[in-house]
C-alpha cells in the first residue's frame, strides 16, 4: 500500500502498478457498464488484460443475474468473460448458504429474483416466494399465514415485486425458533437516468430487519465473503490484486478489508470530494473507503496497455 | 411522583397509592390497543375505569400509533365496546395529527404522497390536505411511471398496500430537498391478539430512510407532536398534572417523558416488568427515559380507587 492515497494513475504512474498485481477484480455497474451503455474503452482495458496474462474478474452486489446472464451481457459489449470468472451476489449468496449456512436439500423463503432462484437452484437448495405475492384478506389472515415448515432461511435480494405481505411472510419466518438470516447487499439505491432512483437491496432488507428486530448477515461487498469466494477458488494473493470499482463505501471498502489495492473510477457513484471527505475524517473506519488510486475511467489504463 | 432517590423506578402501586395519585392528576392520556382493548375485546374493566374517570371529573384523552381507522370509526369501537360518551374530541391519532401538522404547523401548500390505508388519507382529505390519487396501473414500473407535479410532502403510515413501485415513488419525490418527509410513527412491528404480529410502520419508514438518505419526521409516541396537538386543543394543559398511561415502553413510556409526564405502564399489552427492569438497571442514562414511574398489572387496578371515591362521597 503507497504511503499517500487517492493518487491520480495516469502516465508513467499506470505500468509500475498494474505489474505489481497478477489479478485484477472489477466491479460492474459503474465501471465498466451503466444500465446497459458500455464505458467507452471497458471492454478493450479488461481484454488486454486479459492479454497481458493478469486474471480478471468481475464481483458485483447486482442478484438480479445469474453468472450465465453477466457473461452473455458482456459479450454483447465486446467482452471476453467466463462463467467462472463472474461472482455476483446471486452466485456468492448461493454458495454461502450451501457453504456455511448448510442447507443444501434444504429449502428457503426468498424475497429476489429468478436469477436468485436459479442459483439456488443449482447447489441443490429449494426456494419459495418468489414472483408477485399481493395481498388479500384480513389482518388476523395475514397474522396467521401458511407458512412452509421446510423453510430454514430468509434471504433477502433485490425484489421489484416486494411488497407488504412479503415482508410480512418474512417476518413469520424470522420470529420462529432457529430461522437463519441472509442478505445480498446493502446497496441503497440503483442510479438511474433522467433523475429517478431506484430503491436498492438495502432499503428492502432494512424494511425485514426493522419488522423482525434481527440483523441479517450479509454476502455482498463490502464484507469480505465475496473476496474468499473468489480466492478459494483460484489462490490469489491478495497483496497481488487490485480492486477497481466506482462505489467507496462497497468497493473499495472491500479492497482495504481484504489487504488488497484499491482503485477509485469516476465513471459512477463515488467522487474525489466524497474520498477527501473521508480522508480529512479522523475516523479509522472511513480510512478503509479511501482509495490507493483513482480513474476518470478505466479507459485511462488503456495507453499503458497498448505501449 | 417520581421515584423518591431521584430516578424512575417501575413502582408498582395499587389502590390508595392509585387514588392518591388520580387526585394529583387533571388529565390522563391513555393509549389504546394493550390498554384498553385487544382487537375486538375490551380489557375486563377498562370500561368501568374509564367511564369512571370521565364522571369523576377527569380530563381524558386517548393517545394512539393506530392509523389504521380514522376517528369516527374509533369512537364507534368505544361505544361498541361500552366505553361510553367518548367524543371525538377526545381522540388523538397518529392519522389524525398528522392531518393537522401538514394543515396547521406545515400549512402544506402542494400534494402529499401518502404510503398509507385508506383512514390516513381520509384524514388528511377531511383537513382539506390533498393527496395524489394512485392509479391503478399494473403495468407501470418505475422506470416509464408518471410522477405527479408539486408533492411537497411524503407521508409513510400502515401501508399493507405497499408495494416496490411505491417505495421508488416515494424515493423520487423524496429527492427534492424541499418535499418533506413524515411517519406517522416508528413502531417496527404492531401486536394482534394472540401473541402474533405484522410489520408496522417503522419497517417501512426505514426502508425510505435509507433509499433517501433522509431521517423522517415522525408524529406518532414517541414524538412530542402529538402532546403538543393536546395542548392546543385543551385549555389548561400542565405536564405536571398529566398522566400517561400505556403498554409499550419505547413509545408509550419515552413520549411521556418527553413530555415531562408521569408514566404508568400497564402489563396487558406489549412489555413486561422485566423489560422496564432492564432500562433502569442500564448503565446508559437514555435508557432510563423508557423506564415507567408506575406499573399496574392492567387497568383494571384503578377500579378500588374509584369504589372507595364513591363510598366516601354516599
Amino acid at each position: 500500500m503507497s504511503g499517500s492515497k487517492c493518487t491520480r494513475l495516469t502516465g508513467a504512474l499506470v505500468k509500475p502498478v498494474l505489474d505489481s498485481v497478477d489479478s485484477v477484480l472489477f466491479d460492474c455497474d459503474g465501471v465498466i457498464w451503466r444500465g446497459d451503455q458500455a464505458i467507452p474503452g471497458a471492454s478493450q482495458v479488461i481484454n488486454l488484460l486479459k492479454e497481458s496474462g493478469k486474471k480478471v474478474f468481475f464481483v458485483t452486489n447486482n442478484s438480479t443475474k445469474t453468472r450465465k446472464m453477466y457473461v452473455e451481457k458482456m459479450t454483447t459489449m465486446g467482452l471476453n468473460a467466463t462463467e467462472e470468472e463472474v461472482f455476483g451476489t446471486a452466485y456468492c449468496s448461493a454458495m454461502y448458504l450451501k457453504n456455511e449456512c448448510k442447507l443444501e436439500g434444504k429449502k428457503v423463503y426468498l424475497i429476489g429474483s429468478n436469477a436468485m432462484k436459479d442459483e439456488l437452484q443449482a447447489v441443490g437448495i429449494q426456494q419459495t416466494g418468489v414472483g408477485a405475492d399481493h395481498i388479500s384478506g384480513k389482518q388476523v389472515d395475514w397474522a396467521n399465514v401458511d407458512l412452509d415448515p421446510e423453510v430454514k432461511a430468509v434471504v433477502v435480494g433485490f425484489d421489484e415485486h416486494f411488497s407488504y405481505m412479503k415482508l410480512n411472510r418474512a417476518l413469520q419466518y424470522l420470529i420462529r425458533q432457529g430461522c437463519l438470516f441472509v442478505g445480498t447487499n446493502r446497496d441503497t439505491r440503483l442510479p438511474l437516468e433522467g433523475g429517478k432512483a431506484v430503491p436498492g437491496t438495502g432499503c428492502l432488507l432494512q424494511a425485514v430487519e426493522t419488522a423482525a428486530q434481527r440483523q441479517a448477515q450479509t454476502v455482498g461487498k463490502p464484507n469480505r465473503y465475496m473476496f474468499d469466494c473468489v480466492a478459494s477458488q483460484f489462490g490469489l494473493d491478495p497483496s497481488r490484486c487490485l480492486m477497481v470499482g466506482d462505489r467507496l463505501d462497497t468497493d473499495i471498502m472491500l479492497g482495504s478489508n481484504c489487504g488488497l489495492k484499491t482503485l477509485l473510477t469516476l465513471t459512477g457513484v463515488s467522487t474525489v470530494a466524497d474520498t477527501e471527505a473521508h480522508q480529512k475524517s479522523g475516523c479509522t473506519e472511513r480510512q478503509g473507503m479511501v482509495p490507493d488510486y483513482y480513474v476518470e475511467s478505466i479507459a485511462d489504463l488503456l495507453p499503458a496497455l497498448q505501449g | 411522583m417520581a421515584g423518591a432517590f431521584g430516578f424512575k423506578g417501575c413502582q408498582k402501586i395499587r389502590g390508595p397509592q392509585i387514588r392518591n395519585l388520580l387526585e394529583a392528576k387533571d388529565f390522563i392520556l391513555l393509549d389504546c390497543d394493550g390498554v384498553l382493548w385487544h382487537g375486538e375485546k375490551a380489557v375486563t374493566g377498562a370500561a368501568t375505569v374509564v367511564n369512571s374517570m370521565i364522571r369523576n371529573g377527569k380530563n381524558v384523552v386517548f393517545v394512539t400509533n393506530n392509523c389504521t381507522r380514522p376517528r369516527e370509526k374509533y369512537v364507534h369501537k368505544f361505544s361498541r365496546l361500552g366505553f361510553t360518551d367518548v367524543m371525538l374530541e377526545q381522540i388523538f391519532s397518529s392519522s389524525y395529527c398528522s392531518a393537522l401538522y401538514l394543515r396547521d404547523v406545515v400549512k402544506i401548500t402542494g400534494q402529499v404522497f401518502v404510503m398509507g390505508c385508506e383512514a390516513l388519507r381520509t384524514e388528511l382529505q377531511e383537513a382539506g390536505v390533498p393527496c395524489v390519487e394512485e392509479a391503478e396501473d399494473p403495468d407501470a414500473t418505475i422506470y416509464n411511471c408518471a410522477l405527479a407535479p408539486d408533492v411537497k410532502a411524503v407521508l409513510v403510515g400502515h401501508d399493507d398496500k405497499m408495494t416496490f413501485l411505491k417505495l421508488a415513488k416515494a424515493s423520487c419525490y423524496l429527492r427534492d430537498p424541499d418535499c418533506l418527509f413524515l411517519a406517522t410513527d416508528i413502531d417496527p412491528w404492531h401486536p394482534l391478539s394472540g401473541g402474533r404480529i405484522l410489520p408496522g410502520s417503522g419497517s417501512l419508514t426505514a426502508a425510505l430512510e435509507v433509499s433517501s438518505g433522509r431521517k423522517a419526521t415522525v408524529i406518532g409516541k414517541p414524538s412530542r407532536f402529538m402532546f403538543e396537538c393536546i395542548s392546543s386543543q385543551f385549555k389548561g394543559v400542565d405536564p405536571a398534572k398529566c398522566l400517561m398511561i400505556g403498554d409499550r415502553l419505547e413509545t408509550d413510556m419515552l413520549f411521556g417523558s418527553n413530555c415531562r409526564l408521569d408514566t404508568m405502564l400497564t402489563l396487558t399489552g406489549v412489555s413486561q416488568t422485566k423489560d422496564a427492569e432492564e432500562y433502569r438497571d442500564s448503565e446508559l442514562t437514555t435508557n432510563h427515559s423508557f423506564v415507567p414511574d408506575y406499573i399496574v398489572d392492567s387497568i383494571a387496578d384503578f377500579l378500588p380507587a374509584f369504589d372507595e371515591q364513591e363510598e366516601q362521597s354516599n
